[in-house]
């Protein structure tokens, strides 16, 4: 025991003698969830539409006013062609065009269901589907205006929804992705931070030649591990701590559930990333090694957690891989103690995974870190 | 994992290292051959060679760094097969690179390497007032350990290694890169141990420093090409120094 206190004091006076290390552990959270949770947002807004009229009638009027109010859309102008329409959007001036075709109102007033085209720019296959569902709820929203000033219309057009539905958004009222993406980015700027120093810190020691002095010396090598865990484990509750304050201060969020839990859990993910920088530095000579296999690591966690892109979506065997990435577990833990204020037993099943990845990953990089050189 | 082909007993006497046919391949390149040793206990042996000679690596097999390939060998009479972590316990060593952490200060190296030696707290403050005020280094106690010159360097480092107070010390080239004083000054120290009954397994390719040892081997293209004093090795090869006995050994 009094072995690995000696190896913390040691890393710990380390660190705080070296500017750079201060720099990574507490200002680089600050500026990176600041910068990044501002720049990573999903949220479609200011869509910018342009509508063609061919009818310039009450009815394609009242379209048009309906967008115009809509605070997601930006209507920036009227077009009178195609060749007109198609120029707008080659030259990214409109992500959305309504096309109102001649003969819409009296169509309407027949009962004849007039088609109104809406043209998307697809390029952005995300933002694309969200506008679309925007202008989809406008346009439905016309109907029902329409239903409900002349309901024998409605009943012969056969095509109005009897049942409106009213959408409420819990957990994430105003649907701000704010609120489910700095949780997430938490969670990577974590991920990254534990992984580069932990295996930094073990493969430096051995370009230096203190770590073949410390295998000769009798030390066991868990307790070795301990020793290099540990400081960054309570580093990394410090970076933690800094983002939260950004979290809190320039975001505004709140979290719903338990402090205590969430660093509680974030000490479980941590044991695993560190043991994961433990494990890549048995597998590198040098730091510049340590870096690039940690980044092979790193994008994999990154990109598979569904922090960016649904696993849903994923195609299913790439889903079953993403069970064996920790982050997975350890992003849905905080979104949901962010979010939803998630108690300890809506958890478990998360927390089952990552008992179990910090136990593997631990006792394999025990085995596999040996007081021998190679 | 591989034993050792043979668990006959065999004499190890009270010898402080004994090998027999020790041997170590990295893939088909032999770095050790087939060395046989038997150093005393309380003799500062020598164990010479040009560089890459695979004076480090027999030195790494002692130490229990490194598993032989096949051989035997006892160190403080633990087996190197299977015994390593023991044999810690009884050894100091000192790599080339002295290994002392430069970003702390001299006594926090210290207190450092006697924590993770095990020694209680008490010991250590001790320990760290005994070795600072033995180098002169006192005064110096709260300063970098960058900031010192190397011979200074090197001779904390060794009290490191002994602060557990090993009955063997090994040294890997402990002069190489040292100024001649600092390497006169080192040696000095090397008779102290020695004197207090310590055996010391010193590697160094500075042939002038073989007078200094009680027994010496040269060692060439991992192989031991000829053991004994320095003074009966200059009689046997008729030369005037141990240089030019090496360089006659050499290009046989």
């Amino acid at each position: 025991m009094q072995q690995i206190l000696y190896l913390i004091q040691k890393e710990f006076r380390q660190v705080f003698r070296d500017p750079s290390m201060l720099f990574i552990i507490f200002f680089a959270p600050i500026v990176q969830t600041t910068v990044l949770g501002l720049a990573i947002t999903v949220d479609v807004k200011n869509i910018q539409t342009v509508i063609t009229d061919y009818d310039n009638s009450t009815a394609s009027l009242a379209i048009r006013r309906k967008f115009k109010n809509n605070p997601y859309f930006s209507v920036s102008g009227y077009v009178e062609s195609p060749v007109q329409l198609r120029e707008k959007m080659d030259g990214w001036g409109a992500q959305l065009a309504i096309v109102i075709p001649s003969h819409f109102e009296r169509d309407l007033v027949r009962s004849q269901q007039p088609a109104i085209q809406v043209i998307v720019d697809g390029v952005d296959g995300n933002s694309a589907g969200i506008a679309l569902g925007y202008a989809l709820g406008v346009l439905s929203d016309y109907t029902i205006d329409v239903a409900m000033a002349n309901p024998a219309l409605a009943f012969s057009a056969r095509r109005i929804p009897l049942v409106a539905p009213l959408a409420r958004m819990w957990y994430n009222l105003d649907l701000e992705s704010k609120n489910y993406m700095v949780p997430g980015l938490i969670a990577v700027l974590l991920t990254m931070v534990s992984l580069f120093l932990s295996s930094m810190g073990l493969v430096r020691e051995k370009e230096l030649g203190t770590l073949e002095q410390l295998m000769v010396t009798p030390i066991k090598t868990w307790q070795l591990i301990l020793g290099k865990v540990s400081p960054f484990l309570i580093l990394g509750f410090l970076g933690l701590a800094m983002m939260l304050l950004v979290a809190f201060v320039v975001f505004q969020l709140k979290v719903a559930g338990s402090l205590v839990l969430l660093f509680g859990l974030s000490a479980l993910f941590l044991l695993t990333t560190l043991g994961l920088g433990i494990l890549v530095s048995t597998l590198a000579h040098t730091q510049q090694q340590a870096m690039f296999i940690s980044w092979f690591f790193m994008v994999f966690l990154v990109f598979m957690s569904g922090f960016l892109f649904p696993i849903k979506n994923m195609p299913h065997w790439v889903q079953l891989l993403t069970y064996l990435n920790p982050m997975r577990y350890f992003i849905i833990i905080l979104r949901e103690i962010f979010l939803k204020g998630s108690s300890l037993k809506f958890l478990l099943n998360e927390i089952f995974a990552l008992v179990l990845f910090a136990s593997t990953i631990l006792t394999l990089s025990s085995l596999r870190f040996q007081k021998r050189v190679s | 994992m591989k034993f050792a082909p043979s668990n006959q007993p065999y004499d190890t006497g009270n010898f402080a290292v004994f090998t027999k046919n020790l041997e170590k391949q990295f893939g088909s390149f032999t770095a050790v051959k087939h060395v046989n040793l038997a150093v005393e206990q309380g003799e500062i042996f020598g164990f010479l060679g040009a560089n890459g000679a695979g004076k480090t690596t027999a030195i790494r097999m002692l130490c229990g760094l490194l598993l032989p390939t096949s051989g035997s060998g006892t160190v403080a009479g633990f087996d190197v097969w299977r015994e390593s972590e023991k044999i810690k316990q009884n050894i100091g060593y000192m790599s080339q690179k002295f290994s002392l952490y430069n970003d702390l200060t001299l006594a926090e190296n210290v207190e450092f390497y006697g924590g993770v030696y095990g020694l209680n707290r008490k010991t250590i403050k001790e320990k760290r007032h005994e070795l600072l005020d033995s180098l002169g280094l006192t005064a110096s106690a709260g300063r970098l350990t960058r900031d010192m010159p190397l011979g200074y360097k090197q001779r904390l480092a060794l009290g490191c290694a002994l602060l557990h107070n090993p009955k063997i010390i090994f040294l890997d080239e402990p002069t190489a890169g040292v100024d001649p004083e600092a390497r006169r000054n080192f040696w000095e120290l090397i008779h102290e141990l020695a004197d207090k009954g310590k055996t010391v397994f010193v590697t160094t390719h500075y042939m002038d420093e073989a007078e200094y040892c009680n027994r010496v081997s040269i060692m060439y293209q991992g192989e031991i090409v000829a053991l004994g004093s320095p003074q009966s090795l200059r009689h046997e090869y008729k030369k005037a120094s141990m240089a030019d006995v090496f360089i006659k050994l050499v290009d046989k």
